[in-house]
């Protein structure tokens, strides 16, 4: 694709402080007809709307993940929380006066303390 | 060439029929998406937008075993196993599998239930644990469902129900603590709306989303020691055993703070087997909830009245004729003989009813108990001991009891003298250790509590703070009255407690009234007492044993009870003795 120069002019500012820099507009060759561009904007509402529903989507997907990752903390909170009932049942008073170890301990005759009174 | 449809011609109709169809389909969607606008969205929602309560877990209870809190209720996430009958496919398999994980939870007769087949929902196995649910769904048997529930669990069993509660069907604590604070431990549930999709998933897309957290119930730590709380209920087991009482309660409180270290009634029940309760009465923490006249308890609290008005004190005398006249009523001990002239310490001995009587006369002319005796017996009893009124106990079912005034036309002479040795009035237990604490720790009232702290949600222990306590009587009349109480101990019951301890207490006898009269065949012993160094008690103990037609006494059946849980809780508490 070729560009001429359609026209030249000095900026007036530029006229009075610059080192006499031109600037310069293009004008395209290619003229775009009112069915053209009526199908660019509808292509462009299309990409935007693709683009959209990507963007849409992804979210949703990411729900999912983050409902996955949600059920996985809850079983994992629930299975923590059973181990502690279990650990609770294990270390309660009754499991561990009917406990092979409490069995064999026996009271002592007498006691004795380092600092009597 | 400028075309142009011809008048009249098959186009033109077409055209024109298609602008009538458009013309109607433009009128239905203005008045689909205009007018009826707010109509569908709110449809649209109903279908689309869900509304999920999170629930608020509830509390914890723990109880404060020496330096660590352990669990008393606790909860778990249990499943209910279903099954849609004309979906099952493989019975044999899905009965073999419920009965080998479900255990003791898997309903019987199961081949009955899938039977069922006019039926689409059958209850096959309750409260099973997500590892037995798990092992169930990796069966993937069709026609089986599994819903999720919590409920309570007590790793404990049945160690101090009465003080816990339990958690009704509705989710509502009943009796003691679980109905007390159950606002607290109850908190607060949370809210999820948002879109969701066909399997209940919710999606972040939408205007209307709400995200608000549940907030847990206040995991409560208690003041009650697990192992003094067992030892109770195993002292008031034998002690039912012994006596042939059908009844015990007893109480012990930390006379430094008013925290309560052991509460327990028998009969009691397992909270995790409520349905098996057949007497409702089991239910009660009696030691708050049933009221009665603490007979001769009472006489420690008419001395230290005496004694901080200064109109008697343990060496004061009076001529002890076995009866004194009051009124127009003549009142007598109980144990005779002991006449003469006696000081009032004879009569703590030997639980003199005249000694008492006696004080009460002393302060007002000391000749009767005029209105001014009244005046100030009830200022002690009832506004600085706090008899006949509410201590704020955190537990259910608290009852004040009945403490006449000297306003009322019945709270006259003849009443204020049987009050002195504790008839005429009903108070409940935790009133009256409660109060008795005040003259073991040198006069100071602590109102009574089960509540040490709560556990933040990382797992920190966060102490109440002890409340400040009130003064009823004056440090010098605390230590006179504590010193008879452990005389009268050591006098009568010689050797039963470990030695090199500072240990005393008082016995009581109660009357029972029945249809409006003291029954002659049932009588209430209780024993109220303390222990630790002669510097400083450590624990109060209330014993109290009864039973329908039973004449049980303070001294032969529940001072014993006393005696055990005392010289155990020395070692437990790992209290030196003067050597």
């Amino acid at each position: 694709m070729s560009y001429q120069y359609t026209q030249t002019f000095n900026n007036r500012r530029q006229q009075n402080w610059s080192r006499n820099k031109n600037t310069v507009a293009y004008v395209s060759n290619i003229k775009l007809g009112p069915v053209a561009h009526t199908v660019i904007v509808a292509l462009m509402i299309t990409v935007l709307g693709l683009v959209y529903l990507t963007q849409a989507t992804k979210a949703t997907s990411y729900d999912y993940k983050t409902q996955q990752i949600d059920s996985q903390i809850a079983s994992l909170n629930t299975q923590k929380n059973d181990l502690q009932v279990e650990n609770a049942r294990l270390t309660a008073l009754e499991t561990v006066k009917n406990s092979s170890v409490a069995s064999t301990m026996t009271t002592p005759a007498s006691t004795q303390y380092a600092n009597q009174q | 060439m400028k075309l142009e449809l011809q008048k009249g011609s098959r186009s033109k109709i077409l055209a024109a029929i298609i602008f009538g169809l458009m013309t109607i389909f433009v009128i239905r969607l203005f008045y689909l998406q205009v007018i009826q606008h707010s109509y569908y969205i709110d449809l649209a929602n109903k279908e689309q937008v869900k509304r999920l309560t999170i629930t608020a877990k509830r509390g914890k209870i723990y109880a404060f075993s020496g330096q660590t809190p352990v669990p008393l209720v606790m909860n778990q996430d249990v499943y209910t196993v279903f099954a849609d009958p004309t979906e099952t496919t493989n019975d044999t398999a899905i009965i073999s599998t419920i009965e080998q994980v479900a255990g003791g939870n898997a309903r019987t007769n199961l081949q009955g239930l899938l039977n069922k087949k006019d039926s689409r929902y059958q209850i096959l196995a309750t409260k099973i644990t997500l590892a037995q649910a798990n092992m169930i769904k990796s069966k993937n048997y069709s026609g089986i469902g599994f819903q999720a529930g919590t409920r309570r669990v007590y790793p404990e069993g049945a160690l101090a129900s009465q003080i816990l509660g339990f958690v009704n069907d509705d989710g509502l604590g009943q009796y003691g603590v679980e109905e007390k604070l159950n606002k607290e431990l109850t908190g607060e549930n949370g809210l999820l709306q948002s879109v969701t999709d066909v399997n209940d998933i919710p999606l972040t897309i939408g205007n209307h989303n709400i995200n608000k957290p549940a907030v847990d119930g206040v995991n409560e730590v208690l003041s009650i020691d697990p192992s003094i709380q067992s030892y109770t209920e195993q002292a008031l087991t034998a002690g039912l055993k012994r006596t042939g009482a059908t009844r015990a309660s007893a109480v012990i409180i930390d006379p430094q703070t008013g925290k309560i270290l052991a509460m327990a009634n028998l009969p009691t029940f397992d909270p995790s087997k409520i349905n098996e309760v057949k007497d409702n009465s089991a239910f009660n923490n009696a030691v708050v909830s049933v009221p009665y006249e603490p007979g001769s308890d009472m006489k420690t609290l008419t001395m230290a009245t005496g004694v901080d008005k200064g109109v008697v004190d343990a060496n004061s005398t009076y001529i002890n004729t076995d009866h004194i006249q009051v009124d127009d009523v003549t009142i007598s001990n109980a144990t005779l003989g002991q006449t003469g002239t006696i000081t009032l310490q004879h009569a703590m001995n030997w639980s003199l009813n005249t000694g008492f009587v006696t004080v009460a006369m002393r302060l007002g002319d000391g000749t009767s108990i005029t209105r001014q005796a009244r005046d100030t017996m009830y200022d002690y009893f009832h506004n600085k001991f706090h008899l006949g009124e509410l201590t704020g106990v955190e537990v259910s079912g608290e009852v004040t009891g009945t403490v006449i005034p000297p306003t009322d036309v019945q709270g006259n002479a003849v009443r204020y003298s049987n009050m002195a040795f504790g008839q005429g009035m009903d108070v409940t237990m935790i009133q009256v250790a409660s109060a008795f604490s005040s003259i073991v720790n040198g006069g100071n009232y602590y109102k009574p509590t089960v509540l040490a702290g709560r556990i933040d949600k990382s797992d920190n222990y966060i102490p109440n703070q002890i409340k400040t306590p009130t003064h009823p009587i004056k440090p010098s009349t605390a230590y006179q009255v504590r010193e008879m109480t452990h005389i009268a101990r050591t006098t009568n019951f010689p050797g039963v407690d470990k030695p090199g301890y500072y240990i005393g207490g008082k016995t009581g006898t109660s009357q029972v009234i029945k249809n409006g009269v003291y029954a002659s065949d049932e009588t209430v012993g209780t024993y109220l007492g303390y222990g630790g160094t002669e510097s400083t008690s450590r624990y109060v103990i209330m014993v109290q044993v009864s039973g329908d037609h039973k004449k049980l006494a303070g001294n032969y059946d529940a001072m014993p009870i006393f005696t055990d849980i005392s010289n155990w809780m020395l070692g437990y508490l790992n209290i030196q003795p003067k050597g």
